[in-house]
């Protein structure tokens, strides 16, 4: 798409001649174009900034600096533009100099609630990411601040596919607008960057990148731009679409991307210097790189203290093995390598399958593709029917299948413990892969016993060795292997100890717990004692 | 993105490390004890110095030209006909390696384990994981390394760790012996184990610090060679040394008796089976991988890709042809003298050439 490779182009060439722009100290000058323009420098090019020039009072050449996302656009012009285009007859007393001009709109004409004046160009970026709308009139060297701040929440409900215990209820909506205002709402700051653009020849949709300036990689930026400029397709109907064209390797089981229904995660992939995407009409955003650990970590994981983070998170990691491994495992115990199991049980086990007339491989199998058609019945289904139809399914027909010989006890116990470990797995995506691979390994298990299955195991660990996400290693940071980074994945430490970001990300600005907060936090305990001891 | 210089000298140790690690482990100690009794510990102790040796002598020698690997300077020091030559013999060294090494693997797996699956299709499952895997470049395979090694040494210290239980203090006794012929002789079988060191002259083009490649080599032979000496003597304390000599496979009746009584499984020996499984493949991946690459290097093929297809038929013929078990261990044993020469031979006749034609390139400076 052309829109696209134009931002793509513009954004490399300002990479290349980039020296960081100095904090802008200096007061307002009064200039409007030149206020304008140092405003717009510093808040960068985004899709949703508003610069309205209009004519004060007929009069006076003026304008207003907003954020679509933030401000209720409704509103302003109601209560602020109308007002203030209004002729001159429509109000008395307007002073003659220009220099009242400000106190004059602030007390006759705009209907806001809040508001304040200023001399200083350098609050008012912050004022605008916050939801204020900025108004400058050319010769006066104040601006306007009006509290225009309106986050459209309606119809943000709790996500349906990633639900927390504890943490936001907030879920992407499908208008583009209201996302970006609930990622806006969470990440007031002025390095906050959104390209907006329309990919699809026939459906336009417009397709907004996300990413903090002074922390995403400029390398991965530009990776993801150019990527997304080279899709050319006619219709994009859902981030779904976009994760399909960017992804690294498409012909992957494992995904590449990571798609989020929460704001709050997607806000947490942006500090960690990650990129987002989200399109208008999808209630999903696409974050890249993705990493295969990341598709067992939740938001409870950081909201809950780090010891309950760190057990659930393991516990996850068991569900994950055991929903990829435990039916091929049964099956080759069974078959090749029954003295693996203490005597009593074998004698169980056996005596559960004397009646059952095929050999574990294709009972399993049986079982479980069974059991993938129930699930997939169940999703399909209105939620009222789809529950009455699970307890059918499950019950009634696992109960009858034993005894009709169709299947072992044990055996659809080894399904059921597979078929929920793999509902474990937070990521929707991940779980389907492992659930599809899992196939195979059974397949290998029947025919060469534990050695198949760790020939099949050792396939899929070196895929995932070879596979990359916009060029980080899929597998980091087990491989290649940083001993930092390796705070926050099977266990998750203490969010004090994670001072910096991820290194496989190459943020521009790796630290994130600035000072010393472990220190603060040893200090309050000293103190704690100091009182106890008087 | 290029993959030029990436691999870290830890990860140049772990793939030295988890190369060396491999189907040697089972019958290491029935050699060691076979050719000292008592002494067998000392006898590996020495065959680890022995092969740290030429290691050093071999990597010192590519630590001078540390951006192109052993082959590609090698033309410029004695000629290309001769070493095309030489490279073509190594080759060729690699790819029987490989072939005898897979079969070493499948005679122990279908004779111990899985009785039921036959010898090749166990070799040919090995052989084919080999084959994709090698279709990738030098940083992956390093990452494979990497990602495994921890997993072997794992379950290998683990093991010895229940076995040591077991352990008859006197069985160890006593510990010295004459260093006669027959000492040399068992020094020089154990360091056949670390031949695949050689891989080094591979990573050295895309270490990090090239510099430090004698550094990675010392710590994955002493780390690995830790861990042979610990299975020697675990093995010869548990069995004392005439038993040790009867069993073909002590390491793995190590593995049985350490699991006997443990719970849950009712033996371990499967489970630690297994994982060898893991550390037999990175040896061959290794070996295999060494093959393809010379191949590639011998024909000027673009990558190793296509070399790494042909060479499955090849290997896995090879690995068919002993006829039984002990056929194996005398092929094996012949190639690893054959490779000694090799490894010994070719290092000083290359810095033979460099001390030759060192003085001329000073002139013009």
């Amino acid at each position: 798409m052309q829109a696209w490779k134009d931002i793509y182009t513009s954004y490399m060439h300002k990479q290349q001649q980039a020296s960081p722009p100095e904090p802008d100290k200096s007061p307002l000058t009064g200039n409007l174009q030149a206020d304008l323009q140092a405003l717009q420098a510093r808040l960068g090019d985004n899709g949703d900034l508003v610069v309205r020039d209009f004519q004060l009072f007929g009069a006076h050449q003026a304008a207003m600096l907003f954020f679509s996302s933030l401000v209720n656009m409704e509103q302003v012009r109601e209560h602020v533009l109308k007002p203030l285009m209004a002729g001159p007859s429509g109000h008395q007393d307007i002073p003659d100099s220009i220099a009242g001009m400000i106190h004059y709109i602030w007390s006759t004409a705009v209907q806001v609630t809040q508001g304040t004046t200023t001399t200083d160009i350098s609050v008012l970026p912050d004022a605008a990411v916050k939801g204020e709308l900025i108004l400058l009139i050319e010769g006066v060297p104040e601006a306007l601040v009006l509290d225009m701040r309106q986050i459209d929440m309606r119809g943000v409900e709790q996500p349906q596919t990633e639900q927390v215990i504890r943490g936001p209820r907030e879920g992407y909506v499908e208008k583009l607008e209201n996302n970006l205002s609930l990622l806006r709402y969470r990440l007031q700051s002025t390095d906050f960057r959104i390209e907006i653009s329309p990919i699809g020849t026939r459906t336009q949709s417009r397709v907004a990148l996300c990413y903090i300036e002074s922390i995403a990689d400029s390398g991965l930026v530009a990776e993801a731009m150019r990527r997304i400029s080279m899709i050319d397709t006619d219709g994009i109907l859902d981030a779904g679409y976009i994760e399909q064209f960017i992804e690294d390797q498409p012909l992957s089981p494992f995904p590449q991307v990571q798609c989020t229904e929460r704001p709050d995660k997607t806000v947490a992939a942006l500090l960690e210097g990650r990129v987002a995407m989200l399109v208008d009409g999808s209630p999903f955003a696409v974050i890249v790189p993705a990493l295969f650990n990341q598709f067992f970590q939740t938001v409870d994981d950081y909201t809950e203290r780090f010891i309950m983070g760190s057990l659930i998170r393991m516990i996850r990691l068991i569900a994950l093995a055991c929903s990829l491994f435990f039916p091929a495992f049964y099956v080759s115990v069974i078959s090749f390598n029954p003295e693996l199991m203490p005597t009593e049980f074998a004698v169980a086990i056996s005596g559960g399958r004397a009646g059952v007339p095929f050999p574990a491989v294709l009972e399993v199998l049986i079982m479980e593709v069974s059991m993938e058609v129930l699930r997939e019945a169940t999703i399909r289904l209105p939620q009222m029917i789809g529950g009455a139809l699970s307890i059918v399914g499950v019950l009634v027909i696992g109960q009858a299948a034993v005894g009709a010989g169709l299947a072992s006890p044990i055996t659809v116990v080894i399904v059921a413990l597979t078929t929920i470990g793999s509902f474990a797995t937070p990521a929707y995506n991940a779980a389907i892969a492992l659930r599809m691979l899992r196939f195979p390994l059974i397949i290998l298990a029947g025919m060469f016993g534990l050695y198949g299955v760790m020939i099949g195991t050792i396939l899929i660990v070196n895929h995932l060795l070879f596979l990359e996400s916009f060029g980080v290693p899929y597998m980091s940071p087990y491989v290649p292997g940083k001993w930092r980074d390796l705070k926050d994945t099977l266990v998750r430490v203490p969010l004090w100890w994670m001072r910096r970001r991820p290194s496989f990300l190459h943020a521009k600005d790796n630290t994130r717990i600035a000072g010393s907060v472990s220190s603060a936090y040893v200090d309050q305990i000293l103190s704690q004692e100091g009182e106890t001891d008087e | 993105m290029s993959n030029f210089r990436q691999i870290t000298t830890a990860r140049a140790a772990a793939v030295i490390c988890s190369t060396i690690i491999g189907v040697g482990i089972q019958s290491f100690p029935r050699f060691m004890i076979a050719a000292g009794d008592n002494s067998g510990p000392f006898i590996a102790l020495t065959g680890v110095i022995i092969s740290f040796l030429i290691y050093y002598v071999l990597t010192s020698l590519c630590q001078l030209y540390p951006k192109e690997t052993l082959f590609v300077f090698s033309r410029r020091l004695i000629g290309r006909p001769f070493a095309v030559l030489f490279t073509a013999v190594i080759m060729l060294v690699f790819v029987i390696q490989t072939g005898l090494t897979a079969r070493q693997f499948g005679d122990i797996a279908t004779t111990v384990l899985y009785r039921k699956t036959p010898i090749e299709a166990t070799i040919f499952l090995l052989l084919f994981v080999c084959l994709l895997s090698s279709r990738r470049n030098i940083v992956k395979f390093s990452y494979i390394h990497a990602f495994y090694l921890p997993l072997i040494v794992g379950s290998i210290v683990i093991m010895i760790l229940i076995s040591m239980d077991n352990i008859t203090l006197l069985n160890l006794q006593p510990i010295l012996m004459p260093l006669n012929h027959k000492f040399w002789k068992g020094a020089q079988i154990a360091s056949y184990l670390f031949q695949s060191s050689f891989v080094i002259t591979l990573l050295i083009p895309f270490m990090v610090k090239p510099k430090q490649a004698v550094r990675a080599g010392a710590l994955a032979i002493f780390t690995s060679g830790a861990i042979y000496l610990l299975i020697v003597i675990t093995s010869l304390g548990i069995f004392g040394a005439e038993e040790s000599k009867l069993l073909i496979y002590p390491t793995l009746e190590m593995a049985r008796n350490a699991a006997f009584e443990q719970g849950v499984f009712e033996r371990l020996d499967a489970i630690f089976i297994v994982l060898w499984v893991i550390s037999v493949y990175t040896t061959v991946y290794t070996t295999y991988y060494v093959s393809a690459y010379l191949i590639q290097n011998l024909f000027a093929l673009r990558d190793q890709r296509m070399a790494s297809s042909v060479l499955l038929p090849v290997v896995f013929a090879i690995s068919m042809f002993p006829t039984n078990v002990f056929d194996t261990y005398y092929w094996s044993l012949q190639l690893g003298n054959a490779v000694m020469v090799l490894l010994i031979g070719y290092p000083l006749l290359l810095w033979l050439a460099h001390l030759i034609r060192l003085p001329r390139k000073k002139v013009p400076a």
